[in-house]
């Protein structure tokens, strides 16, 4: 077990690559979490419908323009993210806000009940079998440090982390960000003070679901095969990315990602690829109880 | 969990009366009508009619289904004391069956015990488990508990694809059926000039089991006083507390108790099966348990049957929509959730012809109902903080009861006349 | 449980019940009473083949070749007359890979009457279907599921036509040594057909010895980033890969073992060898890629034949496994024929006394143990449109 040589860095480099698509799916978790205190445990399936819209429309761009290249990808990534904000929004709308003040129970039900229907939804239309992403990344790689990165894992990393500079900016310099952070805060009194909640609570699944959906988008075009089951691990991951950073907290969620994707990048490399989420699922449960309000979580109160 | 000694009152034994309604109500129906007791002769029929089944049809095709969908009511009615009464969701429950149905499988396989010999180590196990994952997190709040449950069905999954002594990703086979002191189902039984196999000796065993013991039992257990206190737990825990009922110790009770009837629907399954491999429990086995008792309803003896035999046995009559199947249920859930949260047979459902009741008898006036006559008779320290006055169930051994009838019907107390003045 | 004392148990109802139960079973004889338990198929109609195989579910798609391959060999042998003047019937049953759903399936043929069974794809979902066969007298020529611990359940009335684990093992190792590989770095996808080959592998490489087994891993299956898996096989140093799983993960390992800085060989088993392969693992990624394969029709010298006729009966091309459905319906039919019955002892010998029956993998014999005697493994490539195509038929 030499890994404090040559391995290093490689560990490190995979953990961190790995860690930000969890870093983005959690970060939905974890906003939609912090204003309603709803585990929207169909996130991952979001992630999902990106990956596959993303799919149908790079198809039929390729189809008109016969080439697809780096900006293609970008639009065709904006254009997703819009769309799969549109399906979170009309999920809270649907399944959720009817559900407003029942007892939680209900409401993780409804949750399962939505992840099943995208699932197996997706299922019907393209199939048990994993479609192949029309367009792949692919470009050069060097070595560093005894380790190999490539341009993929660089433009990828670069995009991930632009896209939660400007969710922090949002939330922490915006008006909308404001009101977010005082339904976080106190629900009832900030719709005294004339906080539009049902609309902020919208606009929250929309920047959670965008982000869900460029991880998705990103996953497609770095791996290059998706299927209709490829959101509920990440979903879990998510999860335990965002407890382990903290629930709730923006920050938080950021962190969890990159410390899970490390551990995860270790932990394989010392038990074997076979126990990785064994490994992933105990540290969730060791988390919890000896620390269940995470790296940055706040004390929180146990009930409201 | 002792009730609560209020001072005053259990020292003298004083029974405080609720004051008395304006005006007498009608009795519900009493005698077979009642609506407990009803339910007690409904479910005893359908108990009768699977006992009677292999005499109309023994096709080994409808044994083997009907043997499946038993054991799913047996899961489903585990998951319904953790689900439907203490309120905790649970969304890997198919790991306590995976640990029951490996438990029992291992030892019987390698170390040649006998069925019955390995219940108690099934049992054993799914405590431990029950303990493990339910210890560190049912202080937390409920959704970690999904999660985490969720989580922890996955680890059970892996490994038991990870371990040889599990049979790793092939599973183990070979599984025997039930034995008792030498004598085994496999040896066939003729009785009265009737041959039982193997298949339908199961059969019965699965019905007896599964039916008559796991079922009635989960049910009665949720009317006692264990029961009472998951409800409440489960309605508002603060209060619950306040009135001195452990929330965290009852929530552990309700949920080992999941983990031990899972484990040992498994061990039947194991045996039905003969051979059980990873694959077969993976997350969507729970959601389906899960969406059986929420689509029957949760907390709803009658309902969870319906449902599980529901979700059992649709992909046998519905074999084209198989494929669909997924996606309904889905669809199903979210539509039950918003619209129909109680299921499509509520806990507190009577059925509508059981309504009815007595025409009220000579009106009496209700100033001076001061204290019913059997006051004097009520055990005096079982002012319990949640006891409704109708806590004792009908001590029906086989029979299936809606959870909890009205608060204004009283199962317990055949109507009398001079017992109309409602309490 | 609390009984109040004054109150009396109603008994009118249970002894009504009880009283209608007993006068049901006195007018009625289909059930126990009347000694109908399903089981054997009357002499005289047709014979009943039994066929489960996945129609739902994730391996949905192989459930037609098989059907299709057993149907066109049900119809050849009907055409000529049938077995001892008996038409043969093929009788379908979904076991959507699920254990569950094969026993309720398999007990469905039973009912039904079936002489044997020509089916079996997942060995999940075969093995707990075994003890169901074997007891109502069914004997099984299964033409997929290939998993040891079908041979390890020790049934006389098993016969496997696919090659197994062990024989697919004896190609990989047989070909690692053909192009001079010293240190093999093996990778398995955690599911039991992959680890049993993987395993098989390993144990002969090590008996021949020449061979230095470098890696011998897990992966979990259903992922997409296997980067540190990929990471472990770099740093193992190997020359010689070999991927015994199915082709959605195989895919994503290949492209990034050789993202990673991997030049050398990698082969996969046939749980791999789909045109999807090189869809997921894209243009450039496939070139040292090879596979081992029981032979198909298009590999085939002399099947151009049966190709047409498949396609001009059922409107599309045969897929994996249609050729061996194709056979095991014959294999069942010569031995009847030989037996001239369709008891189950005098079948099983009829199976065990084959003796070089043509079939697609080659001459047929059955081994003690009711496996191939000889292998039927060829290695294939791909080529330039993604397609494997036979590489080199291992028979020198």
């Amino acid at each position: 077990m030499g890994f404090f040589t040559d391995d290093l860095f490689q560990l490190v480099w995979n953990g961190l690559f790995v860690g930000s698509f969890y870093a983005l799916v959690a970060l939905g978790y974890s906003m939609v979490y912090g204003i309603i205190k709803l585990l929207n445990f169909a996130h991952g399936d979001i992630y999902m419908l990106g990956a596959f819209i993303a799919f149908v429309l790079l198809g039929s761009t390729i189809g008109l323009i016969g080439e697809a290249s780096l900006p293609v990808l970008l639009l065709v990534l904006l254009i997703t993210m819009i769309l799969t904000g549109g399906i979170g929004m009309f999920v809270e709308r649907v399944a959720y806000r009817p559900l407003r003040g029942s007892p939680r129970l209900a409401v993780l039900i409804t949750a399962v009940g939505v992840s099943f229907a995208l699932e197996y939804g997706i299922r019907q239309i393209f199939g048990p079998s994993p479609e192949v992403f029309p367009f792949r990344l692919s470009g050069g790689s060097f070595d560093v440090l005894g380790g190999r990165v490539s341009v993929t894992q660089i433009v990828l990393m670069v995009i991930a982390a632009l896209l939660m500079w400007v969710l922090q900016l949002y939330v922490m310099r915006s008006r909308e960000g404001r009101a977010m952070r005082a339904i976080a805060l106190d629900p009832q009194a900030s719709l005294l003070m004339g906080v539009n909640v049902n609309r902020v609570i919208s606009r929250t699944f929309f920047i959670g679901s965008a982000l869900a959906g460029a991880a998705g988008v990103m996953a497609g075009a770095y791996y290059g095969s998706i299927d209709f089951l490829m959101g509920f691990t990440i979903g879990l991951k998510a999860f335990t990315a965002a407890v382990i950073g903290g629930i709730g907290n923006l920050y938080g969620a950021m962190l969890g990602g990159l410390v899970l994707g490390l551990l995860e990048s270790f932990g394989t490399f010392v038990l074997g690829g076979e126990w990785r989420d064994v490994f992933t699922f105990a540290c969730l449960i060791l988390f919890l109880s000896i620390r269940p309000t995470g790296i940055l979580g706040a004390r929180v109160a146990e009930r409201m | 969990m002792a009730a609560p000694k209020t001072r005053d009152a259990a020292a003298h034994g004083a029974y405080i009366a609720a004051p008395a309604p304006l005006r007498p109500r009608p009795a519900p129906l009493s005698g077979l009508l009642a609506p407990q007791r009803f339910m007690n002769g409904l479910g005893l029929l359908l108990f009768i009619a699977a006992l009677a089944l292999p005499f109309i049809t023994a096709s080994p095709y409808v044994i083997s289904i009907l043997t499946s969908a038993f054991i799913y009511v047996m899961i489903a009615m585990g998951l319904n004391v953790v689900v439907g009464y203490a309120g905790l969701l649970d969304l890997g429950y198919i790991a306590f069956v995976a640990v029951g149905a490996y438990t029992s499988g291992i030892l019987s396989t390698q170390l040649g015990w006998s069925m019955l010999e390995t219940i108690p180590a099934v049992v054993v196990a799914c405590i431990l488990a029950g303990i493990v994952i339910g210890g560190p997190t049912l202080r937390l709040r409920s959704d970690y508990l999904a999660i985490v449950t969720l989580g922890f069905g996955e680890i059970i999954r892996i490994t038991a694809t990870n371990l040889d002594v599990t049979g790793g990703a092939s599973g183990i086979h070979g599984i025997p059926t039930w034995s008792f002191f030498g004598w085994s189902f496999a040896d066939g039984l003729d009785l009265g000039g009737i041959h039982f196999s193997a298949k339908i000796l199961f059969y019965y065993f699965v019905v007896i089991v599964a039916l008559g013991l796991a079922t009635v039992g989960a049910a009665r257990l949720s009317r006692g006083k264990l029961g009472r206190a998951w409800k409440s737990i489960r309605d508002d825990e603060d209060a619950s507390e306040a009135m001195g009922i452990n929330g965290y110790t009852t929530k552990l009770s309700a949920y080992i108790i999941g983990a031990v009837w899972g484990g040992l629907a498994g061990t039947l399954l194991a045996t039905h099966l003969s051979a059980i491999s990873p694959p077969s429990f993976e997350f969507l086995y729970s959601a389906l348990i899960l969406m059986a008792v929420v689509l029957g309803g949760m907390g709803s003896t009658p309902g969870v049957i319906i449902g599980a035999l529901f979700v059992s046995l649709a992909p046998e009559f519905l074999r084209e929509f198989s494929e669909w199947r997924y996606l309904i249920f889905g669809v199903l859930l979210v539509v039950v959730m918003i619209f129909r949260p109680s299921g499509l047979w509520p806990a507190n459902a009577v059925l509508p012809f059981l309504k009815r009741r007595k025409p009220p008898a000579e009106a009496v006036a209700g100033a001076d109902a001061a204290v019913p006559s059997d006051a004097a008779a009520r055990p005096h320290a079982a002012v319990d903080a949640v006891a409704r006055p109708d806590a004792e169930g009908a001590p029906d051994p086989a029979g299936q009861d809606p959870e909890s009838t009205p608060p204004d019907v009283s199962p317990a107390a055949p109507a009398a006349p001079e017992q109309e003045e409602v309490r | 449980m609390s009984f109040t004392p004054n109150r009396r148990r109603p008994l009118a109802p249970a002894a009504a019940l009880a009283a209608a139960a007993a006068l049901l079973l006195a007018g009625c004889s289909g059930g126990i009473a009347g000694g109908d338990e399903g089981g054997d198929g009357d002499a005289s109609g047709p014979i009943k083949l039994g066929m489960l195989a996945p129609f739902s579910g994730s391996e949905s798609a192989f459930g037609d070749y098989m059907k299709n391959g057993a149907q066109m060999a049900v119809d050849e042998i009907n055409e000529d007359g049938g077995v001892d003047g008996r038409e043969l019937e093929l009788v379908v049953e979904d076991d959507a890979c699920d254990a569950t759903a094969s026993v309720a399936a398999a007990n469905k043929l039973v009912a039904a009457g079936v002489e044997a069974s020509v089916g079996g794809y997942c060995s999940g979902a075969t093995l707990p279907v075994l003890p169901i066969f074997d007891e109502a007298g069914v004997p099984m020529v299964i033409p997929a599921a290939n998993s040891n611990a079908l041979v390890e359940a020790g049934l006389d009335t098993v016969f496997l036509i696919n090659g197994t684990g062990t024989q697919q093992a004896q190609a990989t190792l047989e070909y690692a040594l053909k192009v001079g590989a010293t240190r093999v770095a093996v990778l398995n996808d955690n599911t039991d057909y992959s680890k049993d080959l993987a395993d098989s592998f390993v144990e002969q490489a090590e008996e021949e010895g020449t061979i230095e087994i470098v890696l011998d891993q897990s992966v979990t299956p259903g992922e997409k980033d296997y980067s540190a898996n990929v990471k472990n096989v770099i740093g193992s140093t190997p020359d010689f890969v070999v991927w015994t799983g199915y082709y959605q993960e195989g895919a994503l390992i290949t492209r990034q073992l050789i993202d990673a800085g991997y030049a050398g060989p990698i082969l996969v088993g046939d749980g791999s060898v789909d045109k999807k392969f090189a869809e997921i693992a894209g243009a450039g990624y496939t070139e040292n890629v090879v596979g081992t394969f029981t032979q198909t029709p298009d590999m085939l010298k002399g099947a151009e034949e049966w190709i047409a006729s498949y396609e001009e009966a059922f409107g599309e091309a045969p897929g994996p496994y249609s050729t061996q459905s194709y056979d095991a319906v014959r294999v069942v039919a010569e031995a009847m024929k030989n037996a001239g019955s369709t008891e189950t002892d005098a079948v099983v010998e009829g199976l065990r006394g084959l003796d070089g029956f043509p079939v697609f993998s080659g001459p047929l014999t059955f081994t003690d143990e009711g496996t191939l005697s000889s292998g039927g493994f060829a290695i294939v490539s791909i080529s330039e449109d993604g397609t494997f195509v036979l590489k080199d038929d291992l028979q020198d």
